[in-house]
């Protein structure tokens, strides 16, 4: 209870009283509307910049793109067009595959580096060189989305590096152009991106294995625990707050997969590796289509939005339990 | 509280600081280059150097010196162009597109006409008169041609004489040496579908090399794309992968150059600019590497080569208008292009004026010296939205040749949209 600076009345022994904070109640804050430090209004010049900021670096852009895509826009002229740029979207199978695409990279994206974060976290913790693996699985991290991508793209290619060494080593016939055709274009770049991202994870999941509690460790121990039985009924759920992060972090990382697919095939071949943050680009900035562009953009936020507001309700009791109440 | 007020001082004054630069850059106006000084923006760092060389050589002319600025990302730059044009912050002049691209941007009324400027150079030689069309729109001139690269067949001569191979005057040559190419274990063609746009290349080489009329007709929408002979041009396309003569489509222009200067790839076809490309591949020209127009496939057509040139423009907001008005007129002086096609190494639209390099300086001889028909490059042809949605048709054919017919409906069917589109906003 936050009224801790007084011991309760009626109390059979004085207690030792915690020095804390002062917290106004909230009966106290509604009387000093006039007082000493001020109505609710006192704190509207403190929050007045940050209201500022936010509203012209997020709020207006939101909406002037919600109202943009209504019109049928070139960058010169602009005419109001009511919801056909979302008729459009429903007729476009480059839009569908498009999204398509964009689900396998959340899916991709969840499975692959989580997963491969999850485990070699695991594996390497507290393991004779752990340290030195952890380091090494980390080190793709620091180097940038971009850089990643050319890099992979001397591995992907026919006659690259991937390709080699399956002709190499006599499986000529697995060997194929990776970039080219959809979905192995789509799937070679998830994997690519699993290399660099899978190291954060790691770190994290690192983390959250050295904040279990010894004790925790040691009586699972002595009640037989070990192993599977191990992971699966003591280390996972003391993971949990931690895999709440990687796993929000990797929708919203996923939903926004980009600088990646640019450079490896800029969305092509034929516009087969699209995904919605490439779509939006490519309609606005390269065919000037400002309004249909906004509407992908759109349709990408209520995605991004929904689905990490989901998520994360349905992941955080404590949020989900303040939200229900209030 | 003691002590606070110097650094709250400290932090108003920053805020205040700030507060003005960020004003002032919101609300001020351009300040442009000082007198004699004239700012050109570009899309490419390579056109740096040879942009400061032209630049210099005016100051010689015309006591007016052209500073270049590069936006190397090709989004951002097009982006700035049209959102500043309307606005007093538009660069002074810009390196441009020709054909469509430029027309898009001169029904804009932000760029300035230059058909006086054009007269003055076609008066005294300083330009080959048949590009004009490729800088037009509404019979008036809006840009001047910077350089002019051919598209032409790249080879290496050490290869064809190893394999005793000529270089093809004839299309059956041509087919001849291809053959002769993939028996000696040579891939003989590059074809690519990286990076997007050159999806393009092999469309337009055949189907200009088989009906070059019909190419202009198509390019400028007085044909269609289910026509016959758009057809025919693609069915040959897919015989030469039917016989295994290209690359993989993801091998990129700069590997195929290193490729055909080691002798693995027989032929690429590509502009002129290549030969930078092929240089710092360690090719030799006249040695190593050699380019030839390729033969038409009807020997009755009117023999064309495609051509690319980008377009120098004035902008009408720009803070420096006279000057850069002024120095449009003395960008064709043979000095001022001596000295930017010597550095870019590219070929010259002044006919007056030697292209350095050898291969192109042949190359050029040749073409005026035939008399070649200058055809604009696929790129520049058609609405530009139109075109950029044709690269990626033409790419997934390129990815499975069985699907022409279905490919041409398709890119039809979006011609039949975009020049709806276009021709409205014409008569607007």
């Amino acid at each position: 209870m936050t009224g801790t600076t007084t011991p309760a009345p009626g109390a059979a022994k004085p207690t030792h009283v915690r020095r804390g904070v002062p917290v106004r109640t909230p009966h106290q804050a509604a009387k000093a509307g006039g007082g000493r430090l001020g109505g609710p209004l006192a704190a509207l010049p403190w929050a007045l910049p940050a209201f500022a900021f936010v509203g012209v670096l997020l709020v207006y852009p939101f909406f002037r793109s919600v109202y943009g895509s209504f019109f049928e826009e070139n960058g010169f002229t602009s005419s109001f067009t009511g919801l056909d740029n979302y008729t459009r979207l429903a007729d476009d199978p480059i839009f569908g595959r498009s999204l398509l695409n964009t689900l396998m990279w959340v899916a991709g994206t969840l499975l692959l580096p989580v997963l491969a974060g999850l485990l070699i976290a695991v594996a390497t913790h507290r393991m004779r060189f752990g340290g030195i693996a952890q380091l090494v699985i980390v080190l793709p991290f620091a180097i940038s989305g971009a850089a990643t991508a050319v890099l992979w793209n001397f591995m992907l290619t026919s006659e690259g590096a991937v390709n080699q060494v399956l002709r190499g080593v006599g499986l000529d016939s697995w060997a194929q152009p990776w970039l080219l055709e959809w979905p192995q274009n789509t799937l070679s770049m998830i994997v690519a991106s699993t290399w660099q991202a899978t190291g954060l994870n790691v770190v994290l999941f690192a983390i959250g294995l050295r904040a279990i509690p010894r004790e925790t460790v040691e009586a699972a121990e002595l009640d037989g625990a070990s192993g599977w039985r191990m992971f699966r009924y003591v280390t996972l759920p003391q993971l949990r707050a931690v895999t709440v992060v990687v796993v929000g972090m990797a929708i919203v990382n996923s939903l926004k997969a980009f600088d990646m697919i640019w450079i490896l095939t800029k969305g092509g071949p034929a516009r087969s590796s699209e995904t919605l943050a490439l779509s939006m680009y490519r309609e606005t900035f390269r065919l000037f289509h400002v309004g249909y562009g906004s509407a992908i953009a759109l349709v990408l936020s209520v995605i991004v939005v929904a689905s990490s507001w989901m998520y994360l309700r349905r992941q955080m009791p404590d949020v989900s339990g303040t939200a229900a109440q209030s | 509280m003691s002590g606070s007020r110097h650094p709250s001082m400290d932090r108003r004054t920053l805020l205040v600081a700030a507060a003005s630069c960020a004003l002032a850059t919101a609300c001020g106006t351009a300040a442009g280059q000082p007198p004699g000084k004239v700012a050109v923006l570009g899309d490419s760092l390579p056109w740096e150097k040879p942009m400061a060389a032209a630049g210099a050589a005016m100051k010689t002319v015309a006591s007016l010196q052209l500073v270049p600025e590069v936006n190397p990302s090709l989004e951002s730059f097009e982006q700035i162009v049209r959102s500043s044009l309307r606005t007093n912050k538009t660069p002074d002049m810009l390196k441009y597109w020709s054909g469509y691209r430029l027309r898009d941007l001169a029904r804009t009324g932000g760029i300035e006409d230059l058909t006086d400027q054009w007269d003055g150079a076609v008066a005294k030689g300083w330009v080959d008169p048949s590009l004009r069309g490729a800088f037009t729109h509404r019979r008036r001139v809006y840009g001047l041609p910077m350089n002019l690269a051919y598209w032409v067949m790249f080879y290496n001569p050490q290869v064809f004489r190893e394999h005793d191979i000529k270089t093809p005057e004839t299309w059956d040559g041509f087919l001849a040496a291809c053959a002769r190419l993939k028996k000696a274990g040579i891939t003989p063609l590059h074809g690519t579908a990286a990076d997007r746009w050159p999806s393009f290349i092999w469309f337009q080489e055949i189907l200009s090399r088989q009906d070059p009329r019909f190419y202009q007709d198509l390019m400028n929408g007085r044909e269609r794309y289910t026509d016959p002979r758009a057809e025919r041009a693609l069915r040959t396309i897919a015989s030469f992968f039917d016989k295994d003569w290209f690359t993989p489509m993801d091998l990129s222009h700069t590997d195929a150059a290193a490729a055909l200067v080691r002798g693995t790839v027989g032929m690429v076809a590509c502009g002129t600019w290549l030969g930078s490309t092929l240089a710092g591949a360690g090719g030799k020209p006249g040695d190593s590497v050699g380019a030839f127009v390729l033969p038409m496939a009807d020997p009755k057509a009117r023999p064309s080569v495609i051509f690319e040139s980008s377009a120098l423009v004035a902008t009408v907001k720009g803070a420096d208008h006279d000057e850069a008005v002024e120095a449009a007129g003395t960008w064709l002086h043979p000095a001022v292009m001596r000295a930017f096609s010597g550095a870019l190494q590219d070929g010259c639209p002044n006919p007056k004026v030697k292209a350095a390099n050898p291969v192109i300086a042949g190359l050029a001889k040749k073409v005026r010296g035939d008399k070649l028909w200058l055809l604009n490059r696929f790129w520049e042809q058609g609405p530009p939205e139109l075109v950029e949605a044709t690269v990626d048709d033409l790419a997934g054919f390129l990815l499975n040749p069985s699907s022409y017919r279905s490919t041409l409906r398709t890119m039809q069917g979006r011609a039949d949209e975009a020049w709806k589109v276009w021709r409205e906003a014409e008569r607007s």
